[in-house]
């Protein structure tokens, strides 16, 4: 008996359904579904960990985040300026940097500003300096990458209109080269920002002091406060999924916005 | 207080080239070229595909740098080691093959930019000017318009009025219908015949003979970076003296005769 390309994609839908459905009712059967809402999804128990977890630990990794994104951006900037320099030692420098900064562990960035700033320069940086410097130099490696393929991505005509109007190199990068790659790596620089959400939780290395923890330091806390099992810790990447998850849909939606270059 | 509009364009640039050579790399492209424009005259260039009529037109308002002669656009020394680039450019406006609008402004944004930045003209001022130049180009209803929701020839016809707000002396054309639309390219031919007829120097480069011989004073005829002939129009298309260019004349005309008579 031939089957057609259409019944054997029937076919293989309904196996795949059937599959899925014995998988669901095997894990209705065979689980303990009480031991589970007890050690992960024990509402009541955590219900102390409100508000702060929001007000304090959410609007911290918010302020470590925005603070690393706003330096990368800037760092990397100029990074990929240098990139793309004519002068030979600026790219040098800037893929030195690069290359380090991305080939290295970032939590070696945070421990470097954490101890290694105080012990060298006897400097008491805050939570929030050390952690948004960290941040900034690491995200400044990666951002400096995706702004050069932005910049590079901008139509050659584009510069030679501006130049050819009269308009210095300078201001015609600034008014004409420059809004336009950033235009075009908006999804990327976006999912630079979801990182880097995740990353502000290695502060947790260098200490927190109080008023000053984050998201994951609520989470880790939140264990040996109440008898929860790892319910903090679903709470706490409940909200980083608050942050990360509206990124993304907005990532997703500017990469299917993004026009047709000519 | 009515501002006055000013109507008169400024006394247009004559530009003298001589003995200008351009190689890229082995390639010579403009192999010893000579050539003058009075002010108020009108040259068409035409040769074939890779006879270096960009890059001569491209050496003018030096978008490309010489290896060897003189160029002279008005006051301005183009080939001087100390000529002021962008001062010389404000002079010159350029209409590319493909455009070249600044995608991410509106018409309107397009044509003041330069004007507010670089010559730091208030906002009224340049909008009122530009608002000028967008009727004599017949659009000025679509201002507000992005430059991706527009046709090509529209988008040709706002690069021309882009170029006219900065009031030029001179005016280069590569190829500034090859890219429309057989039935938008009139538009765009008729508002340059208009500027023609208003006294501007224009050099253009084009494979529309009908223009060539009803609006161009001259015609110089290029062929593997010489100049092989130049004369009045009317003679130069209709009396070739040189085999070559009677060839070329012959493949433009033959397939796709575009006459502007009526
Ligand atoms: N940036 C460049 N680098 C290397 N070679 C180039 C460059 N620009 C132009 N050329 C070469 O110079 C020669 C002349 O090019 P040019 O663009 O001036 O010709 P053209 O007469 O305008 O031709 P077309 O009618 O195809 O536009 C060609 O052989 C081309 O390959
Ligand atoms: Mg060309």
């Amino acid at each position: 008996m031939a089957l057609t390309t259409r019944d054997r994609a029937r076919l293989s839908l309904g196996i795949q359904a059937g599959v899925f459905a014995v998988v669901v009712i095997a894990l209705i059967v065979v689980i303990d579904w009480e031991a589970i809402r007890l050690s992960f999804f024990d509402v009541a128990a955590v219900a102390p960990m409100f508000p702060e977890i929001l007000t304090v630990g959410l609007v911290n990794t918010l302020s470590y985040t925005a603070v690393g994104f706003a330096l990368g951006l800037a760092g990397g900037m100029v990074l990929a300026l240098m990139k793309l320099s004519s002068f030979p030692v600026y790219r040098w420098l800037a893929t030195v940097y690069i290359e380090f900064f991305r080939g290295i562990p970032a939590i070696l960035v945070f421990l470097a500003l954490g101890f290694g700033v105080a012990i060298a320069f006897g400097w008491n940086l805050t939570s929030l300096q050390i952690a948004g410097s960290a941040l900034g130099l690491v995200a400044s490696a990666y951002i400096a990458e995706t702004l050069r393929a932005g910049l590079q991505a901008v139509p050659k005509g584009q510069m030679e209109a501006a130049r050819a109007l009269g308009m210095p190199a300078w201001r015609a990068m600034v008014t004409i080269q420059i809004p336009q790659a950033l235009r075009i790596v908006m999804p990327p620089l976006t999912n630079e920002a979801i990182l880097l959400t995740k990353d502000s939780s290695l502060i947790f290395v260098v200490g927190l002091t109080a008023g000053a923890g984050e998201l994951t330091k609520f989470g880790r806390d939140g264990i040996n406060m109440y008898q929860a099992g790892l319910t903090p810790l679903v709470a706490a990447g409940a909200c980083y999924l608050i942050i990360t998850v509206p990124l993304s849909l907005l990532a997703r939606r500017m990469e299917r916005r993004t026009p047709a270059k000519k | 207080m009515t501002p006055t509009r000013e109507t008169t364009d400024r006394a247009p640039a004559g530009v003298v080239i001589e003995d200008l050579h351009k190689a890229y790399g082995d390639n010579e492209v403009l192999k010893g070229i000579d050539m003058t424009v009075e002010p108020g005259e009108v040259v068409c260039l035409i040769g074939a595909s890779g006879s270096g009529k960009s890059t001569l037109l491209r050496c003018v308002n030096r978008l490309e740098d010489p290896n060897r002669g003189t160029i002279t656009v008005g006051t301005h020394e183009a080939t001087h080691a100390d000529v002021d680039l962008d001062a010389m450019r404000r002079e010159i406006g350029m209409v590319f093959q493909q455009f070249n609008l600044f995608p991410h402004l509106s018409v309107l944004d397009n044509c003041t930019i330069t004007p507010r930045r670089v010559l730091r003209q208030s906002r009224s001022a340049a909008e009122q000017e530009a608002m000028t130049q967008l009727r004599r180009v017949g659009l000025e209803e679509l201002a507000q318009r992005r430059p991706d929701q527009l046709s090509g020839g529209q988008q040709q016809r706002v690069a021309i009025a882009r170029a006219l707000t900065m009031r030029p002396k001179l005016m280069l054309f590569d190829e500034p219908t090859s890219a429309l639309d057989p039935e938008t390219v009139g538009d765009v031919l008729a508002i340059m015949r208009d500027l023609a007829g208003g006294g501007m120097t224009m050099i253009v480069v084009t494979h529309e003979m009908g223009f060539a011989r009803e609006v161009a004073d001259r015609v110089v005829f290029l062929d593997r970076g010489r100049v092989m002939e130049e004369g009045p129009a009317a003679q130069v298309i209709a009396d070739p003296q040189q085999p070559r260019t009677r060839d070329f004349l012959r493949r433009v005309l033959n397939p796709t005769q575009v006459d502007l008579e009526d």
